[in-house]
């Protein structure tokens, strides 16, 4: 029995029958007709520019530490250092798997090896990989089409140094889980992956507090070229430095290091794992809900991230009708975190924002750094009210049956909500303004702001979601639904902000025009939102 | 056909399934009965080999269940009917033809899919199935490679009346061929006409294992107990 053969075969089938999908709806085109357009026009205005760039490079700074550079290049590095390092802690919490919950019930009970199969499967994921890191060459290849000239070369080594990155990351986890299962140092493990990241944050705070300015030493090792050595993360960079120093020696030997590195964690699974079907059991399944929820076709379940699931409580009631939403909306919260209104992820973020004003305040950071992570919060917060729509009550029968009126149903659903963006708010910017000495107008505007864009997100996707029926209608009108919000609502407040701080260069008065336009913006979109619940209806899943 | 000895499964230091032992004799249809979570379904996934066994051993034809050639002897339905999406119903025939290595495949995937009333739909592909026909589909593909033993996890559940009646008939065909069956289900009514002997499950344990005459004999001499209050009875908390 040839296993790599069978499963070639499978997917090449549906590989076929993808392609015959998008044939038969070819609509689904559109999108990556746009793309395509876009990198063509990209790419032809870049070709068109390049020449008179070259001539711009800036000889004298030749020599001197480029400081932007590199906290740039110490930024990314960054990003993925934190990223990887968040992976490999992931791998003692619970398994990877590379398997649909089809392979379970089918391929797994077969007369076949596990072994054969967990080769072509490993081996198979670096599909998505090298097609996320293509699209994201060809998008960036499009923007630095006229700053850099890339020959074929350079495309492959940063190509290959993306799409490694993330493809060792899952057999290093599948690793981890394995030498767990096998030899029970899940602890240990642990402990390495925590003393590795600590390790890495010194390699940070270290020369940052040695420098004049933290900002300017902080990636200091980080950036240097001994850091290329770093498993991974060092090898992709190293790889992809071919794009600015041209050794294609160098860049070849991460490139082998990479071939070394997986050659021997695939022969440690496969000397490991042993009868591994029970280890990707329940990351199969998790991965299957997640998509059936992705689809609409499995309820979204609000126990995500639960810090406290086996909490007895004993709360009073809090009152009759729509009340009853507000208290278990509050019985829920009480589970998921440490406290219904204080959470210990949003309390990790005021403690963010709170460190941030006060190395502003000891000019070790800019303070737009704080202004920055304020208006992200605020885009955070927007994001959040779009996924409360998503979840809880409103998927619940008893939403439509509870004897109340809907502005009261809708009010109690996000009352919690309202309150504990209250309190984070204040309890990130009332400590940041005294220790920074910023603007005591943003005690007021910030904590509105967040009201504001979580309402907003609220009402983008409750009122499509609500007012339009399956279909057509809410495939097309959804996105000119949205589009005009944004068109209409947002970008003029962002214009107008924006204008405004340009021209008093003060951070307080951008803020008060986007809080201003956000307020008109939520309070229409309430309107709308209570005006449309009405049609609400239970939709079986 | 199958040994199962002193199997014991333990999840976070609690036995799903604590030290049973049963053996099925070959042509022998068997019921595995009881309430949730008794361990009906974490017994079934340790013999297929889908779940880890904490201790015990596990035989199937002689060889260890984990080994290619006792999985060539078994076809496992399973409760929650997952197919690829991607693949229309005739491509899983075919998939599992290759799996199974089963020669000249097409006319019995032909038979099976037009008993379960799949042939009109063999080019629809598995993520535009129903909860129903995925199942029917899952039943297709276990039978598919002929096997000597087949293991049902809550086979019912889903179909359509005619597609339980169709099972309920397979169940005897299959009997009539010689074929081994251990059947998991809640349904007790579904397996009392066909099962020789019955399991029935509580707290990971064995707690009753009979021939269905047998039980049947204990229910009417007792105090006219049927077979669903036989199982009430032994299954009922202390």
């Amino acid at each position: 029995m040839n296993e790599f053969r069978l499963l070639l075969k499978k997917d090449f089938l549906i590989f076929v029958n993808n392609l015959l999908l998008i044939f038969r709806n070819p609509l689904r085109l559109i999108p990556y007709g746009i793309a395509v357009g876009y990198f063509v026009f990209m790419y032809s205005k870049g070709i068109a520019g390049s020449e008179q760039v070259t001539s711009q490079v800036n000889m004298d700074a030749a020599g001197e530490v480029d400081v932007t550079q590199q906290n740039i290049i110490g930024g990314l590095t960054l990003v993925a250092l934190i990223f990887f390092i968040f992976q490999l802690y992931r791998a003692t919490k619970n398994n990877i798997t590379f398997f649909k919950m089809a392979d379970v019930n089918l391929l797994f009970p077969a007369p076949v090896k596990p072994e054969n199969i967990l080769i072509y499967y490993m081996a198979r994921s670096i599909l998505p990989a090298l097609g996320g890191s293509l699209f994201f060459l060809v998008y960036s290849g499009g923007q630095l089409a006229n700053e850099f000239s890339v020959d074929f070369v350079g495309a492959m080594f940063l190509l290959l140094g993306f799409t490694l990155y993330f493809f060792l990351i899952f057999p290093l986890r599948f690793l981890i889980y394995t030498l767990h299962t096998r030899f029970g140092i899940l602890e240990q493990l642990r402990v390495g992956v925590l003393v590795l990241g600590v390790l890495l944050s010194s390699l940070i705070l270290i020369p940052g507090f040695m420098a004049p300015v933290f900002w300017e030493g902080m990636f200091a090792w980080i950036t240097s070229p001994w850091f290329n050595l770093f498993p991974v993360v060092g090898w992709s960079r190293g790889m992809m430095s071919y794009f600015l120093e041209g050794n294609w020696i160098l860049s070849s030997t991460y490139l082998l290091l990479y071939g070394i590195t997986y050659y021997a964690v695939v022969k440690l699974v496969i000397q490991y794992s042993g009868h591994y079907y029970e280890d990707v059991l329940e990351a199969t399944q998790n991965n299957e809900d997640r998509l059936e929820k992705a689809k609409g076709t499995k309820e979204v379940t609000e126990d995500a991230y639960s810090l406290n699931a086996k909490k007895q409580l004993a709360l009073p009631e809090f009152g009759l009708g729509a009340k009853a939403l507000y208290w278990r909306n509050y019985v829920q919260s009480s589970r998921q975190d440490l406290h219904p209104l204080i959470g210990l992820y949003t309390s990790g973020m005021a403690v963010l924002g709170i460190v941030l004003a006060g190395l502003g305040h000891f000019d070790w950071f800019s303070h737009q750094v704080l202004y920055f992570y304020l208006l992200f919060l605020i885009f955070f917060y927007f994001m959040a009210g779009i996924g409360r729509a998503n979840i809880g009550d409103l998927k619940k029968p008893w939403f439509i049956l509870i004897p109340a009126s809907w502005s009261s149903k809708l009010w109690n659903m996000i009352k919690l909500d309202l309150l504990q963006t209250l309190i984070f708010g204040l309890l990130l910017i009332v400590p940041s303004v005294l220790i920074g000495d910023y603007n005591f107008w943003l005690i007021l505007l910030f904590p509105l702001g967040l009201i504001f864009a979580y309402v907003i997100g609220l009402g983008v996707n409750l009122i499509p979601q609500v007012g339009l029926d399956e279909g057509w209608d809410r495939i097309l009108i959804k996105p000119l639904m949205i589009g005009g919000i944004v068109v209409f609502g947002i970008v003029p407040t962002l214009f107008f902000s924006g204008l405004l701080f340009g021209v008093t260069g003060k951070f307080v008065f951008g803020l008060g025009a986007a809080v201003l336009g956000l307020g008109f913006l939520a309070a229409i979109l309430t309107h709308v939102t209570l005006d449309i619940l009405k049609r609400l209806e239970f939709k079986e899943l | 056909m199958l040994t199962v000895t002193q199997l014991t499964k333990v999840y976070n230091k609690q036995a799903a399934v604590h030290d049973i032992s049963f053996d099925l004799a070959g042509g022998e249809v068997v019921g595995l009965l009881g309430p949730n979570g008794a361990g009906k379904s974490t017994t079934m996934k340790c013999i297929v080999g889908l779940i880890r066994k904490t201790a015990g051993e596990i035989t199937i034809g002689g060889h260890d269940h984990l080994s290619v050639e006792a999985k060539r002897l078994f076809s496992y339905i399973p409760e929650t009917p997952y197919v690829y999406d991607l693949l229309t119903i005739w491509e899983h025939m075919q998939f599992i033809a290759q799996a199974y290595g089963v020669k000249d495949w097409k006319p019995k995937a032909l038979e099976l899919l037009e008993l379960y009333e799949l042939d009109d739909k063999q080019k629809k592909l598995g993520r535009d199935l129903s909860k129903g026909m995925r199942q029917k589909v899952s039943i297709c593909c276990a039978l598919l490679p002929d096997p000597q033993l087949l293991f049902f996890d809550e086979p019912m559940i889903g179909l359509d009346p005619k597609a339980i009646k169709n099972t309920k008939n397979l169940f005897k065909n299959l009997k009539e061929q010689g074929k081994t069956i251990l059947v998991s289900t809640h349904l007790i009514e579904g397996i009392e006409s066909i099962a020789d002997r019955i399991l029935i499950m509580k707290d990971g344990q064995i707690i009753g294992n009979d021939t269905i005459a047998n039980l049947r004999l204990q229910a009417e001499t007792g105090s006219g107990l049927s077979l669903e209050d036989l199982f009430l009875e032994l299954t009922k908390d202390e």
